[in-house]
């Protein structure tokens, strides 16, 4: 087995992983770092994000502040964020949407030449800065074109990290497959970020790419790293069906409704002042009460019931300039003009607010709250908790900037400092026994096709771990969580050569899913309250006395351990949200 | 030697060649003796000068205009669009790469399709039900990751964008990799080429204060004229189509492309750019000289960046640098 040598290891290509990258690579020692794939690196799912990157650009000229943009993100997240992290957050993504103005990405921009900025849902003031509905595809170009003038990063394309080797508490080695050839392959390094991205495809009906299996938070659940707030998940209000494909966000901030079948803009019962731009927890709620009260449109044509997104009376212009991907998707897709027609759309698993725990610097903790040494997650793989139980749309580009630089920079500082991780036999051990469980599964020769494992996952997550979430439902779901998982130990895999074998890769992904659905459903079953994402149908009030924390879930041999972390206050107190 | 500059030469050569010979012709007839000889000595390195630069003009293109039948793009896809109905079978063939025999096969399905399923769909339909072996990329299936690259009935396109009811001609569907990329299985190419030919023309955004870049205080300002000189090509997601329709790609895999060039291009007239020396590196045979306006890129271009227009104006752009650098260290 090839085993290749780095000073800092990034598994994941999206903009949490290339922002690190970039910033490790210039920082003074130089390192050499390698930034791993299961794609071709530019096609990570950040090139999905369509609405925009919040950032407070104008004070003066807005009258907005950091101070409101924290608020908004928190009363947004439910309370539940770390209001230390928020404040992070707000601080640094101004300088990092001028980063990426830097590096080439095309902002729109108004008659003076100025970068804009539009409304999105539960921010007061509009400061979201977006490039027409493309925002994350044209951040990633400017990332993957910037990374390659620079000399001291290698990309490895199509390569599927299938553990994370720890010794002693530290990072110590990161093998992989190389899909194109089949070949195992060890990275070994001072430092390693995880930037893998969300799990949200352990649901069936989602916005995300078919990549976005949160690989790098499967593996770290693997080797014993705790996860946090798993039964977040948050449900995009407005995706096209039958498909899932994003609507995005930023068709209600240019003006865009939301009827029933009766014609009502019903959002006025759930959110008088907002409307559409309420949070997304809220109008997905609001969108399945509509539904669920039969004043959806029925699921004749489509196989689900629905609502209109209404986007006909906004100037043409408007459309062909700030969303034109809208249009393109649902002309090709629907063969519907947005300009004619109202979209049909309902709410899709579209992020996942809970990860792997860290701090808010991003170095992943231990359940005892002890960093890993030489261990960072950035993006939404990582959980340094500035969502808490509901992400404000936009937010997440943010996220992923300032963490990926935060953790590039403490990453390259660590790997600049400290020695190699000392050999030792148990990671000879842990190696060698990665070789063999993938020559394993290779020679899979059971009973049950994985295709339809994953089938019935997320048909159990989209009826039962959906919107509205019942404990008897959930108890149900871990049940049948746990049937698929011990079924997807008798499997067998048609293609047993190495060469592109997708096969392996699908079941490698499909034994990630499972982890982790079976992670969000043991922690949604025991909050016994609703907040943000989370409702409760028996409890469906907000409980601070009792659930202002977060919940933390690791695995040992089968074994899981749950325990809680007080949510970090600052100068914001929990109250009613009132949108 | 930049490329423009041979091309200058020879179409300086191209126009002084029958100068000469017709100031040849008329001295003669006049009975000028001594200037028709000075025209006679003129001819002949004009003449050689012509046909040493162009036959380095054809070489380079040896072959570009042999039309490749693998693209004729059937013309009765789109009467029969209207007839397939909801819920139909379709068959789908897939003309797949056998790595270790390094042969094509061929396999067929069938599959259920509603108006709403997409070749990709259909695809995976296939791998999840029929035949696990099944090889190919696909990931955001909303047209933006550009994974999902392939050839269907014919025509270089999207998979996750191609609706597999209308691709249907008499309930078939036909489907193969890309074919001016290495194989590598199945429906899967090779893009190690394709990534270093991007790269090599430094398609990124350069200034001159690194540090004001990477620690970005202030927004620069860009007017809408400014923004729109490169946006419409930014929007290249680098699934390869151009490249795979390209005749001169086709013919000669020296030449960097479609893709690499137009996003030379997009960065080039980026008023925030202040790179020199990127216009050097595409002055050459095999850099923007290399496109024959074939205007196959731009066709099949699934996101309407039209690299052809970019080639074109991009020579302009080259041969004015050229002419205003003359003198000046080429390296």
């Amino acid at each position: 087995m090839e085993s290749l040598s780095y000073d800092i290891v990034i598994l994941g290509s999206g903009i949490a992983g290339f922002t690190a990258a970039l910033h490790a690579a210039r920082s003074k020692a130089k390192p050499r770092i390698a930034v791993i794939s299961k794609m071709h690196a530019m096609r990570s799912h950040s090139v999905s994000a369509e609405g925009g990157i919040s950032g407070v650009l104008y004070p003066k000229i807005k009258k907005d502040t950091e101070d409101l943009h924290a608020y908004d993100t928190i009363k947004g997240s439910d309370y539940l964020a770390d209001q230390d992290a928020v404040e992070i957050l707000v601080k640094n993504a101004p300088s990092e949407i001028k980063f990426f103005e830097h590096i080439g990405v095309p902002w729109n921009r108004d008659e003076k030449g100025t970068v804009q900025q539009r409304p999105f849902g539960g921010m007061s003031i509009p400061r979201t800065a977006f490039a027409a509905d493309k925002t994350g595809f044209f951040m990633m170009r400017a990332l993957y074109d910037q990374a390659l003038a620079v000399e001291n990063i290698e990309i490895f394309h199509e390569h599927l990290a299938t553990a994370i080797v720890l010794d002693k508490g530290r990072f110590a080695a990161l093998p992989t497959i190389d899909i194109a050839t089949g070949e195992q392959r060890i990275f070994r390094s001072r430092a390693c970020i995880i930037a893998t991205g969300g799990f949200s495809r352990v649901f069936g009906f989602t916005t995300t790419a078919y990549s976005s299996t949160g690989d790098g938070t499967a593996l770290a659940y693997r080797a014993g790293i705790p996860l946090k707030d798993m039964e977040f998940v948050q449900f995009h209000p407005t995706a096209l069906i039958p498909s899932g494909i994003l609507i995005t966000e930023a068709a209600r901030g240019e003006g865009g409704y939301l009827f029933n079948a009766k014609g009502e803009r019903f959002m006025e019962r759930y959110a008088k002042n907002k409307m559409e731009l309420a949070p997304r927890d809220i109008i997905s709620k609001a969108i399945i009460s509509e539904i669920e009260k039969g004043r959806g449109f029925p699921d004749k044509e489509y196989g689900y019931s629905y609502v209109h997104l209404d986007l006909r009376h906004l100037d043409r212009r408007v459309i062909d300039e700030k969303l034109p991907m809208i249009k393109e998707i649902t002309i090709k897709m629907l063969g519907i003009d947005p300009g004619d027609e109202p979209i049909p759309v309902r709410p899709a698993a579209h992020f996942t607010m809970g990860g792997i725990h860290t701090d808010i610097k991003g170095r992943i903790l231990s359940q005892e709250g002890r960093p890993f040494g030489g261990l960072w997650a950035a993006g939404e793989c990582g959980c340094v908790s500035v969502h808490g139980a509901n992400r404000l749309g936009s937010n997440s580009l943010s996220q992923c900037s300032v963490w990926g630089r935060i953790t590039g920079e403490a990453a390259a500082d660590y790997a600049s400092k400290e020695g190699r991780p000392a050999e030792s036999e148990e990671i000879v051990r842990k190696i060698d026994e990665e070789e063999r469980r993938i020559s394993g599964i290779l020679e899979s020769d059971g009973s049950n096709n994985p295709y339809e494992i994953k089938k019935m996952l997320n048909k159990t997550m989209d009826s039962r771990m959906y919107v509205y979430r019942r404990v008897p439902e959930m108890r149900k779901a871990i049940a049948e969580i746990s049937r698929l998982k011990k079924e997807f130990n008798d499997i067998y895999l048609e293609d047993r050569g190495r060469r592109f074998n997708t096969n392996l890769r699908d079941v490698l992904e499909i034994g990630n899913l499972l982890e982790l659905a079976a992670a969000v459903a043991e922690s949604a079953v025991r909050r016994k309250e609703s907040r943000g994402a989370h409702s409760m149908v028996e409890y469906p009030k907000r409980d601070d006395k009792h659930w202002l924390k977060h919940t933390l879930i690791s695995a040992n041999e089968g074994k899981i351990r749950i325990s809680y972390l007080p949510v970090t206050l600052g100068g914001w107190k929990p109250e009613e949200r009132k949108y | 030697m930049r490329a423009s500059r041979y091309i200058l030469f020879m179409y300086a050569a191209m126009i002084l060649t029958p100068a000469a010979l017709f100031g040849y012709a008329l001295t003669g007839m006049l009975g000028y003796t001594g200037m028709q000889l000075v025209f006679q000595v003129l001819l002949v390195p004009f003449f050689l000068a012509f046909g040493i630069l162009s036959y380095i003009e054809v070489y380079a293109h040896r072959g570009a205009s042999v039309p490749r039948s693998f693209y004729k793009i059937t013309t009765t896809g789109r009467r029969k669009e209207q007839t397939s109905r909801v819920g139909n079978e379709v068959m789908l063939n897939i003309k797949r790469f056998n790595h270790d025999a390094k042969h094509f096969e061929e396999s067929s399905h069938s599959v259920k399709v509603s108006r709403f399923t997409t070749v990709l769909d259909a695809l995976l339909d296939i791998k999840e039900r029929q035949d696990g072996t099944l090889a190919m990329r696909y990931s955001c299936r909303m047209g933006i990751c550009g994974s999902c690259a392939m050839v269907v009935n014919g025509k270089p396109v999207l998979a996750c964008e191609t609706s597999a009811a209308k691709s249907a001609v008499d309930n078939r569907i036909e489907v193969g990799p890309m074919q001016a990329h290495p194989m590598l299985r199945d429906l899967v190419t090779d893009f190690d080429d394709f990534f270093g030919k991007h790269s090599s023309l430094d398609p990124h955004l350069y200034r001159k204060d690194e540090k004001e870049q990477w620690r970005a205080k202030e927004l620069y300002k860009q007017t809408h004229e400014e923004v729109n000189r490169f946006l419409p090509y930014s929007y290249c997601i680098m699934c390869g189509l151009c490249m795979d329709a390209c005749p001169v790609v086709n013919s000669n895999p020296e030449f960097v492309g479609p893709q690499a060039l137009s996003q030379a291009y997009r960065y080039h007239k980026d008023s925030r750019d202040q790179m020199k020396g990127r216009l050097t590196a595409i002055d050459k045979i095999t850099g923007a000289w290399g496109c024959e306006f074939a205007g196959a890129c731009s066709e099949v271009c699934p996101k309407g960046v039209d690299p052809a227009s970019a080639i074109q104006l991009l020579k302009a752009e080259v041969f004015e640098d050229s002419i205003k650098t003359v003198g000046k260290n080429d390296a």
